[in-house]
C-alpha cells in the first residue's frame, strides 16, 4: 500500500464523489434510519406469533421450489459443461468458436431470471415450468463462464501427458481437466443451486409457482403470520442445500 | 529408426531458435542421455520426436516417414507408441494409480470406449502386471496426489509402459527427485529398456547418471549438438564446452 502517492488521494476523492452522487440518485437520507425501529415493531406485532398450522399446506410448494431450483441448475450444469470447454482459451477448438460461445454465455448471463421469467410466463403460461426455464437459461451463462475460468486455470501438465499417449483432443481435455476442476465445479453448482432457491421465490411472485407464489399471496392478503413460516421454510431449505453441498464436496475431495 | 535432419525450432517472439540444425540418428536398443544446461534446448529437441513440439525448419523422420507429412491420426498413432515421462510427472490428480496407468491405453482404443471409461479384464490385468513391474502393486487404489515424488515417477513410467512403446522419452524425469530416488528410477528405466529392447532418449542434468546408464551421450549447448558419442569418451573438456566453466564451480 502506498498511501502517500498523489494518485491514491485522487482515487479517494473520486470514491467520495461517486458515493455522494449515488446517495443523491437513490434519495439516501441518514435521517431515514430512525424509521427502522418502525420495521422492528411492524415485524414483532404482525409476523409473530407464526401460523404453524399452515405447514401442511406449504409442503408441496416447498418441494416445487426445490424441484424448480434443482432442475434449472442441474440441466444448466449439463449444458454449461461442454460450452465451458468451448469458451476456455486452452481448450477451444478455434478462436472464432471461443469468441462466439463467450458472447453467447455473456448474453445469457446478462439477462436476469426475472426477465426470462416474465417472457416465459407469457409464452408458456403460469406455473413452475417457465421458472425452470428462466433459471436454466441464466445459469447456463453463469456456470459456463465460471467453469470456463476453472478450465483455463487447470494445470496443463496432464493435458500434455494425454496428448503424449496419443489421446484425441476432446478425450484428453475431458480426462485431464475434469478431475482437476470437479470439486470447484460442484462448489459453484451448489452455490448456484442455493441462489436458484432464492430466485425461484422471486419467480413465484410473477406466477412461477412454488413457495414464492404462496409468500406473495399471503403478503398481499396481510397474512403476515403465514409469511413468517414461509420465510423460515425457505431458510431451512437453503441451509439443507448448503449442508448437502458441503457433504458432497467433502466426499468428492 | 528416428532421424532428426537439420531440425530448428523457433518459439514465438524469441530472437534465437531453441534448437538449431540438429542432426541425429537414433536406433532401437540405444539408451541416449541428453546433457546440457537449462535452456540448452534439451526439452525442445526431445518433444519434436513425438510431435508435441512442431519443428520450424528441417525434418523429423520415424522409420523413414516424416512426422510433418503424417495426418493427425497418424501422429496420434505414433505418439501412442512413444512413452513419455515428465519432470513433474503430469499425472491426473484425484485419479488412482491404476486409473492413471490405464490412461496410457487411450491412444490405442476407440474414442467411444475411452469416453465411456470401459476397460477390459485383459487391460486391467496388463495394468496390474505393469504395476508389479514398477513396484506399485500395493498402491493400485491410492490417489496419485498421496504418493511421494519417486512413486509418482514410477506411475509415470508405468503409464508409458502401458503404451507398449517402441520409444521411451524422458524429459528430465529425475530432476525433481532426490539422488537416491533418481538412481532408483534410472535403474527401473534401464531395466525396462533392456527387457523391451526400446530406444530410450532421456534428458538429464546429472552427468554421473548419464555416464553410468547411457550407451550414448548427446551434449547440447545453446540449441546445438556439441557432443555425440559414448559416455566413456565424455571428458572434462567436453563437459566444459557443454556447461561452460560453471561445471567446476
Amino acid at each position: 500500500m502506498n498511501w502517500f502517492k498523489k494518485r491514491a488521494w485522487i482515487y479517494v476523492l473520486l470514491l467520495v464523489f461517486f458515493s455522494w452522487w449515488s446517495m443523491g440518485k437513490t434519495e439516501f437520507e441518514w435521517s431515514n434510519f430512525k424509521e427502522f425501529s418502525n420495521a422492528v415493531t411492524f415485524i414483532r406485532e404482525q409476523f409473530f406469533p407464526a401460523s404453524w398450522e399452515v405447514i401442511p399446506a406449504l409442503i408441496d410448494p416447498v418441494l416445487v421450489t426445490l424441484a424448480i431450483a434443482f432442475l434449472g441448475t442441474f440441466f444448466a450444469l449439463l449444458i454449461a459443461l461442454p460450452f465451458s470447454f468451448a469458451a476456455a482459451k486452452n481448450t477451444a477448438a478455434n478462436p472464432l468458436l471461443y469468441y462466439v460461445v463467450r458472447f453467447f454465455l455473456s448474453i445469457l448471463r446478462s439477462i436476469p431470471e426475472i426477465v426470462f421469467g416474465l417472457i416465459f410466463v407469457v409464452v408458456l403460461g403460469l406455473g413452475p415450468f417457465p421458472a425452470v426455464f428462466a433459471i436454466l437459461l441464466h445459469n447456463i451463462g453463469v456456470l459456463g463462464k465460471l467453469i470456463s475460468e476453472l478450465v483455463e486455470a487447470a494445470d496443463p501438465g496432464p493435458q500434455e501427458a494425454m496428448k503424449s499417449v496419443g489421446a484425441g483432443r476432446r478425450l484428453g481435455n475431458l480426462f485431464s481437466i475434469v478431475p482437476q476442476i470437479w470439486p470447484n465445479v460442484l462448489s459453484h453448482y451448489f452455490y448456484r443451486f442455493e441462489v436458484a432457491i432464492r430466485t425461484s421465490l422471486i419467480l413465484g411472485f410473477i406466477g412461477g409457482g412454488g413457495i414464492g407464489q404462496k409468500l406473495i399471496n399471503d403478503f398481499n392478503s396481510f397474512n403476515y403470520a403465514a409469511v413468517t413460516v414461509e420465510v423460515m421454510l425457505i431458510m431451512l431449505l437453503v441451509i439443507i442445500v448448503d449442508l448437502f453441498g458441503a457433504f458432497v464436496r467433502k466426499r468428492v475431495i | 529408426m528416428i532421424e532428426l535432419e537439420n531440425v530448428t525450432v523457433y518459439y514465438p517472439k524469441a530472437a534465437e531458435p531453441a534448437v538449431k540444425n540438429i542432426n541425429l540418428s537414433l536406433e532401437a536398443g540405444e539408451f541416449v542421455c541428453v546433457l546440457g544446461p537449462s535452456g540448452a534446448g534439451k526439452s525442445t529437441m526431445i518433444r519434436t520426436i513425438n510431435a508435441l513440439q512442431p519443428v520450424s525448419e528441417g525434418t523429423v523422420r520415424v522409420q523413414g516417414e516424416s512426422l510433418a507429412s503424417m495426418s493427425e491420426a497418424q501422429r496420434r498413432s505414433w505418439r501412442s507408441r512413444t512413452g513419455m515421462i515428465f519432470q513433474h510427472f503430469h499425472l491426473i490428480p484425484r485419479l488412482t494409480v491404476q486409473q492413471n496407468i490405464l490412461t496410457g491405453l487411450f491412444g490405442k482404443r476407440s474414442s467411444f470406449v475411452n469416453f465411456a471409461g470401459i476397460f477390459t479384464h485383459a487391460e486391467k490385468k496388463k495394468a496390474r502386471e505393469v504395476m508389479a513391474e514398477v513396484g506399485l502393486s500395493q498402491m493400485a487404489d491410492r490417489r496419485v496426489e498421496s504418493l511421494s515424488g519417486g512413486q509418482k515417477q514410477r506411475v509415470g513410467v508405468a503409464r508409458a509402459l502401458m503404451q507398449e512403446p517402441d520409444v521411451f522419452l524422458g524429459d528430465e524425469p529425475v530432476a525433481s527427485l532426490d539422488p537416491g530416488t533418481a538412481r532408483a528410477v534410472f535403474h527401473l528405466l534401464k531395466e525396462v529398456h533392456h527387457k523391451q529392447h526400446l530406444l530410450s532418449l532421456v534428458n538429464v542434468h546429472d552427468v554421473t547418471l548419464a555416464k553410468t546408464f547411457a550407451t550414448r551421450v548427446v551434449g547440447l549447448s545453446n540449441g546445438e549438438i556439441i557432443y555425440d558419442g559414448p559416455p566413456a569418451e565424455l571428458g572434462e573438456e567436453n563437459l566444459e564446452t557443454i556447461y561452460g566453466k560453471a561445471i567446476h564451480a
